[in-house]
């Protein structure tokens, strides 16, 4: 078995671990206060917006990479 | 009035045309009435996938939490997230192997891998017994919304009934395939309701940015951790992240959601879309918010939506938004009546009662299981009161305990059956301590699905570092099987294997 994770794929899982660490871990308290407000909403809350947008955009690159597999897309089909 | 009863009207009858319609394409079998044959479609998989993952939970519950207890439930964009991450790289390998090994419920695959009977039993006991409360807050939200749309005209006693009625005659008639169906239509609906509820009723103090102005003038404690009552700090925030996305997907609803795909390509786009549907809980966040300004001090905080849309929006427009949030009840509890139905028929009746029961007894149990399980939620629902996020994650945690075994199983050549079993019970039973206990508070305030966790997982990986297992027959077969995974969708996995073979392999 292969021991290290590809380039790619290790990039896309420890841009995941980044962005859950982010939203997740104790740092979340740092974020928690309501100024700056931006664009009229809390700190709290666009930090989490943020956070949560780098993850979603992560989980299409994921796909669209194969999620860092070397094996190429298949086309649907009945299997 | 008489176009909100209107509304109600169609919300039932639709999906009973659904179901008359999918029945069509039935084949009569055990595996096409509980899994699609195998055979579902990437729209009908998300949208059966997200519309039960998002339930009265998510539509009602979360509004209630902005407005009693600030902003810990923002916390939920990142259990879809987790969730979503789950359902690929947990649910591909379980939808692999229930393929490769006809599986149709969570126990098939744990009994098989750990080759225990008595671990068999365990887990259809945790899927059962915590599933039903799960089913119960379904019933309870969907019936708040009837009665509220209503004007009062459904009494609650009355709308539980109709609701378990519907799905009942629905799913008995059009097994899964009739859930998938009605769960791209309720599913639209409720990600409609939820964003354009949020953004129509802020507009009564002016929009997004005035409101969160206005509410950090009166009530600031509300925009930050631990929220206005000081309780719901990092430890919930943490806690509800884990238990919410990991008991969720550890239903039996969303286990029945990973064998019944077709392609596992689909396995890969998932979390993506779920993840962008999280979206919608903004929409919760400006409806609960501006129930904090407008409607300061309701009694039954799972009411703040239907309230702030009767004194606030124009009656149809806001029995339409209902009837939206009983679809997210009535697309969870469809998918959980129907999981708890196929767990009891093949799990209990064919392995335990009759082992030769015909493909059309089979269904047919199923069938009457549907109504069994209706009725005890039903019940439930009419006897045990309480706040819906509550009832929720005590359930939750009791089902989040299923990840560390299924891990095992998937991954783990040396996960003992021991292990899984004593590991599993020992989660379960601090869950249940914690939960029940009178004079058990949670240490450093973690919810006790996280401390079952901790242990069960603690217990599994030392039993199974200390034990070997004797079965090598087993654990080779689902070596092997784990083998042509890899070498089907991750190749690179695999030292000297150059061709990848199946879906992946019909790419180049």
């Amino acid at each position: 078995m292969r021991k290290t994770l590809p380039p790619r794929k290790l990039a896309i899982y420890g841009g995941m671990l980044l962005g859950f660490v982010m939203l997740e871990s104790p740092m979340i308290m740092i974020a928690n206060k309501i100024d700056p407000m931006i664009m009229g909403a809390p700190f709290l809350f666009v930090w989490n917006l943020g956070w949560w947008a780098f993850l979603t955009g992560l989980f299409l690159l994921a796909y669209l990479t194969n999620w860092g597999s070397s094996s190429v897309p298949a086309p649907q089909r009945n299997r | 009035m008489t176009g909100s009863i209107f509304i109600i009207a169609a919300f039932m009858i639709i999906p009973l045309l659904v179901g008359v319609v999918s029945a069509r394409k039935s084949q009569g079998t055990s595996e096409d009435f509980f899994v699609q044959g195998r055979a579902m479609g990437s729209v009908a998989v998300f949208f059966t996938v997200a519309a039960t993952w998002w339930s009265a939970f998510a539509f009602l519950g979360s509004n209630a939490t902005f407005y009693t207890s600030g902003p810990v439930y923002l916390t939920a964009l990142a259990w879809n997230l987790l969730f979503g991450f789950m359902y690929y790289w947990v649910g591909k390998r379980v939808w692999f192997l229930g393929k490769r090994f006809n599986y149709l419920t969570p126990s098939d695959l744990m009994g098989d891998f750990y080759n225990s009977e008595a671990l068999r039993i365990l887990v259809v006991l945790i899927t059962l017994v915590f599933t039903v409360p799960y089913l119960q807050i379904q019933l309870t939200g969907g019936a708040y919304l009837i009665e509220v749309a209503s004007g009062g005209a459904i009494p609650f006693w009355l709308a539980a009934l109709l609701f378990y009625f519907i799905i009942i005659v629905y799913v008995w008639i059009g097994g899964i395939r009739a859930i998938a169906w009605t769960d791209v239509i309720y599913g639209a609906l409720l990600f409609f309701g939820m964003m354009y509820a949020g953004y129509y009723i802020s507009q009564q103090v002016g929009g997004p940015a005035a409101l969160f102005a206005q509410l950090q003038q009166s009530s600031p404690d509300h925009l930050t951790m631990p929220g206005p009552n000081g309780n719901m700090g990092y430890s919930m925030w943490f806690s509800l992240f884990v238990i919410v996305a990991i008991g969720a997907f550890m239903g039996p609803q969303i286990w029945l959601r990973m064998y019944s795909v077709k392609s596992g390509r689909l396995f890969n786009l998932m979390p993506f879309l779920l993840g962008l549907a999280a979206f919608a809980y903004f929409g919760s966040v400006l409806t609960g918010y501006t129930g904090v300004l407008l409607e300061p001090g309701l009694e039954n905080a799972d009411q703040i939506l239907p309230v702030m849309l009767m004194n606030y929006a124009p009656y149809l427009l806001a029995s339409l938004i209902m009837a939206a949030g009983a679809a997210a009840a009535m697309s969870t509890a469809n998918s959980q009546i129907h999981a708890v139905s196929t767990v009891v028929t093949m799990d209990i009746y064919q392995r335990y009662v009759n082992r030769k029961a015909s493909q059309a007894r089979i269904v047919t149990i199923g069938r009457l299981s549907l109504v069994a399980f209706s009725l005890a939620a039903y019940i439930l629902a009419l006897t045990v009161p309480g706040l819906l996020v509550t009832i929720g994650i005590a359930a939750l945690a009791g089902t989040a305990q299923l990840i560390v075994p299924t891990i095992g199983a998937i991954t783990w050549r040396r996960a003992h059956p021991m292990a899984a079993f004593w590991g599993l019970l020992t989660g379960v039973l601090c869950v249940l301590m914690l939960t029940y206990g009178p004079t058990v508070s949670n240490p450093l305030g973690l919810h006790a699905g996280i401390w079952g966790l901790l242990l069960n997982g603690g217990l599994f990986v030392g039993l199974s570092l200390v034990l070997k297992r004797k079965d090598h027959e087993v654990v080779e077969r689902f070596a092997l099987a784990r083998q042509e995974y890899d070498a089907e969708y991750h190749p690179e996995r695999l030292e000297g294997a150059s061709q990848p073979v199946g879906e992946a392999a019909t790419a180049r």
